[in-house]
């Protein structure tokens, strides 16, 4: 297979330059395991006088079943409401008068709390965090409550985006037996059916140290957060790790559709997706790419031939980090007057003329040079640095392959790109999700 | 997928004139720090154009805007000032718009115009090494944009499918009734996208006639922030920029003239048939960017409706469980601006969640602040600041509003002090002179034959339907 060097190992050869020396490099990173098994990274960033820890917990909608589907992220929610020493509504109200700000998100995957503080509150977010980790008490009142809040969320969610309500559909056919199948939010009536039990069991089995890594980055010092962790961290006891996710999704046999009925949609939209192999497959960089080729930037296929043609007002991909394997969406919003499926056959189209043809050395080279001014920009900031040091530790194993990440998708070829897309995006293995204020009519 | 927290309508609501920058100068006392903006330089060139320069070098990149003083209150024909600023992009030099989305996009680079309210924004981010790519090509979208009329014929497509669409989100949507039930005919009403049906109707000779009365250097300034020499820098940018011509002065009215004073309780009830939720706003005018004020109501206003403890979020949505954020803000504009309370819930609860907001709201006046919420809010304040000024980009952004607003170093070098030395009296002068008390204005945007009995108790209710054009869309 051709290699050659492009734009992006020169590039990236320049980033290990004299002139470039302020740029982050692994060996800024520093770890350490605490002995319940919790793992620590830092990294010292003096550019602003902030900081931030981000806790990546290994839960999400995939650790889930039927009758609790969304319980990972409502136990999101309760994490907020009242531990032992800081009780109801006092994280954040400790937290907010130490100058710091909090949010958390929930995928299929993990549950991420990030804190973003001056430097000068360190102390106090690791006691915070401590406390609801070791401690939390969970209220029948307030989960009543947030019972109400995450109804609302759900709806407003719906209500404000077709691609959501889109996605939940479609997840709903491409899985029949994966826990992928629901959307992470949770179904609506097991939202309002968990027991104060489930959340119970749910806090001692997935909050636990040994189930957790957490990143610290900003202007602070590596010793000071390790004494703060032994003091604060070390004393939660680790427990037995949590039952494994076995399922495996069947092979996909032929082609799944489904259809939502909108009456105010002013054009359909129309989403797909096809199986693929987890992050962790070598197949990955290049799946990714190609996801770069079919929507990145004005000049991808995508935006050619759907946006600028006036078929679409939108057309996009998205391809998740996953643990197990997932999918590989693709979607697009109808010009006025365009029907759905015009909108359906042209993804299509773009996608096996890439499996037929494949992808020319030019634009493989362009989308090497996103990837690269992408991880630049989110090098910008403590926050980028934080979340994505943390998503590749747990997606890919090990935060270094953040760094290798230029070279390993340097050595994709033009064939690789044209092979994933002979392997992966073809009829058998696909699912299709239309939107519309039309209703399919039999024929 | 992400599940946020307190995802909120933050769109609607940015905060009055928030802005710091990075702390160069940090001691071992926190409290005594105070954040100064990065050194640099500005020049105003002969042709006068104003330049800014500021050195960053975390990482390789470089972030360059120009900003010119036009937006929707200038706008002629609604959402001309949108569609110009979108038409640069179109082509330029004799280059299509494809050759430089080519040439972009194989950089890794990214380059887009848009306008908003008072300023058409015109920004690039690229990694250094592509300088002598991407400011030529820069220069050539800002000063000779070609308006090619098969393109322009698709953009207009384009932005009027793209206007209708949007009303299928009443969150997008919401702000821009809000700011058209309050400013009425005054320029400040106009929604920066015009309407589906202005769009439809503008014509190149119309863009190229706006293009050429604003996009004067006079009228324009340039930032660029990251990692270049800056000696270097500022004779590229004479070179570049210098031989821009200005001709006739810009034409800009004063928009002080003809603001509105609100003289009753309205409810502009926005029908959308199959809403499961009401999305509204409650507010009236609040002030302008260049208001000393201006810190001092961000504090307030933090402890109202600006932080997830704020009285509102904890009300409706930790008490309550009434919506998933509930939170209030100001949004300035050069001469004017606005306050507004927002959040959202499903429609048979609509009555319970604004009685509840207008009680909250109503706390400012019947029970005022507190020392240790002050003292905290102060501190939110001040430490959720530097992150907001990380990125060339945020920075590039900074420096573009000093222009277009006319604030100064002391702006940003002075906001720490002036969040320090608040104190509880000075609050309740801020409440009284600033936060609309009564003759509240209403958006509501839901099912209207659910909703309609409850509007009528808040005011003189007009109805519309989410589809009927105007209101941007």
């Amino acid at each position: 297979m051709k290699r050659t060097l492009s734009a992006l190992a020169l590039a990236m050869g320049l980033a290990m330059a004299p002139m470039m020396s302020q740029a982050t490099t692994a060996a800024d990173i520093k770890s350490f395991t605490l002995d319940n098994g919790m793992k620590i990274m830092v990294l010292e960033d003096a550019s602003i006088p902030n900081a931030n820890m981000y806790l990546f917990w290994k839960v999400g909608s995939r650790n889930e079943a039927p009758g609790l589907t969304g319980i990972s992220h409502f136990f999101e929610h309760m994490m907020f409401n009242g531990s032992k020493k800081y009780g109801p509504k006092m994280f954040d109200r400790t937290m907010e008068a130490a100058g710091g700000a909090n949010n958390a998100y929930t995928t299929e995957n993990l549950t991420v709390y990030t804190d973003w503080f001056p430097a000068s509150g360190l102390e106090t977010i690791f006691d915070l965090e401590a406390d609801r980790i070791a401690d939390l008490d969970i209220n029948a009142d307030m989960v009543e409550s947030e019972r109400g809040v995450v109804t609302s969320e759900r709806s407003t969610g719906l209500e404000n985006s077709n691609i959501r309500a889109l996605m939940e559909e479609l997840k709903g056919v491409a899985f029949r037996a994966h826990p992928y199948s629901w959307p992470v939010i949770g179904h609506e009536s097991d939202i309002a059916a968990w027991t104060l039990d489930d959340l119970v069991q749910y806090h001692k089995t997935y909050y636990a140290p040994n189930n957790a890594v957490v990143v610290i980055a900003g202007d602070v010092k590596l010793a000071e957060v390790k004494s703060l962790a032994n003091k604060y961290f070390a004393p939660i006891p680790a427990q037995a790790p949590p039952r494994e996710v076995k399922t495996v999704e069947p092979l996909q046999k032929g082609e799944r559709r489904t259809f939502i009925h909108k009456p105010s949609a002013s054009t359909p939209n129309v989403m797909m997706a096809y199986h693929v192999p987890a992050t962790s497959h070598e197949d990955y960089y290049a799946l990714e790419l190609l996801a770069g080729i079919l929507s990145a930037g004005n000049s991808s296929r995508l935006y050619q031939s759907m946006v600028d043609s006036q078929l679409a007002l939108e057309a996009d991909t998205y391809f998740p980090m996953s643990f197990d394997p997932n999918l590989f969406y693709l979607y697009a919003v109808g010009a006025p007057g365009v029907k759905a499926d015009a909108l359906e056959q042209e993804l299509i189209a773009q996608t096996n003329r890439i499996a037929a043809e494949g992808v020319t050395e030019q634009e493989l080279e362009k989308i090497k040079n996103i990837k690269l001014m992408d991880f630049y920009r989110t090098m910008e900031t403590i926050n980028g640095k934080a979340n994505t040091l943390g998503t590749y530790e747990l997606f890919f194993g090990s935060f270094d392959k953040l760094f290798n990440a230029p070279e390993a998708y340097n050595k994709v070829s033009t064939a690789d790109i044209q092979r994933v897309a002979q392997t992966y995006l073809k009829r058998a293995n696909r699912s299709v999700a239309v939107l519309s204020a039309e209703e399919e009519m039999d024929k | 997928m992400m599940q946020y927290k307190p995802l909120l309508i933050v769109a609607a609501l940015a905060l009055a004139g928030c802005a710091a920058t990075q702390d160069v100068k940090r001691t071992q006392e926190p409290a005594a720090a105070a954040f100064q903006l990065p050194s640099y330089e500005k020049v105003t060139l002969d042709n006068g154009l104003t330049v800014f320069l500021m050195q960053q070098k975390e990482v390789p990149l470089i972030t360059v805007n120009a900003v010119v003083r036009a937006g929707a209150v200038n706008d002629t024909s609604a959402g001309i000032s949108a569609l110009t600023a979108e038409g640069l992009m179109l082509g330029s030099a004799g280059k299509s718009k494809r050759d430089i989305e080519n040439q972009v996009d194989f950089l890794g680079a990214s380059l887009s115009a848009e306008a908003g309210k008072e300023g058409s924004y015109i920004s690039a981010k690229f990694m250094a090494k592509d300088l002598d790519t991407m400011l030529p090509l820069f220069a050539d979208v800002l000063l000779r944009p070609d308006f090619d009329a098969t393109e322009f014929d698709k953009l207009k497509q384009r932005e009027v499918g793209g206007l209708i669409q949007a009303k299928e989100s009443p969150r997008a949507v919401v702000g821009n009734y809000f700011g058209k039930l309050v400013y009425g005919e005054h320029p400040y009403g106009n929604a920066s996208g015009g309407n589906s049906e202005s769009v439809a109707a503008l014509t190149l000779p119309q863009i190229r006639a706006f293009y050429t009365g604003f996009y004067q250097p006079g009228n324009t300034s340039i930032s660029v922030v990251g990692d270049f020499d800056v000696a270097d820098m500022k004779a590229q940018l004479k070179r570049t920029f210098g031989e821009w011509r200005s001709d006739a002065a810009p034409q800009q009215q004063s928009l002080k003239q003809g603001l509105p004073v609100l003289e009753k309780s309205r409810v502009l009830l926005v029908d959308k048939p199959d809403a499961m939720e009401t999305t509204f706003l409650i507010g009236g005018m609040g002030i302008s960017e260049d208001n000393p004020d201006a810190v001092g109501l961000t504090v307030v206003n933090t402890i109202l409706g600006g932080r997830f403890t704020s009285w509102l979020n904890d009300e409706l949505r930790v008490n309550a469980g009434l919506t998933y954020g509930a939170r209030s803000g100001f949004a300035s504009y050069r001469d004017s601006g606005l306050f507004q309370i927002s959040t959202f819930t499903k429609t048979d609860t609509t009555e319970a969640a604004i009685d509840l907001a207008l009680k909250t709201y109503a706390r400012l006046w019947e029970q005022g602040i507190d020392q240790a919420t002050l003292d905290s809010a102060k501190a939110y304040v001040k430490g959720q600041f530097p992150p907001k000024f990380e990125t060339s980009g945020q920075l590039a952004g900074l420096l573009s509003d000093m222009y277009l607003y006319g604030f100064d170093n002391s702006y940003i070098n002075d906001f720490e002090r002036k969040v320090d030395s608040l104190t509880l009296e000075e609050t309740q002068r801020l409440i009284n002179t600033y936060f609309p008390k009564d003759k509240l204005q209403f958006v509501l945007i839901g099912n209207a034959a659910k909703v309609a009995p409850i509007a009528v108790k808040y005011g003189e209710v007009t109805q519309v339907n989410i589809k009927d054009v105007g209101f941007g869309g």
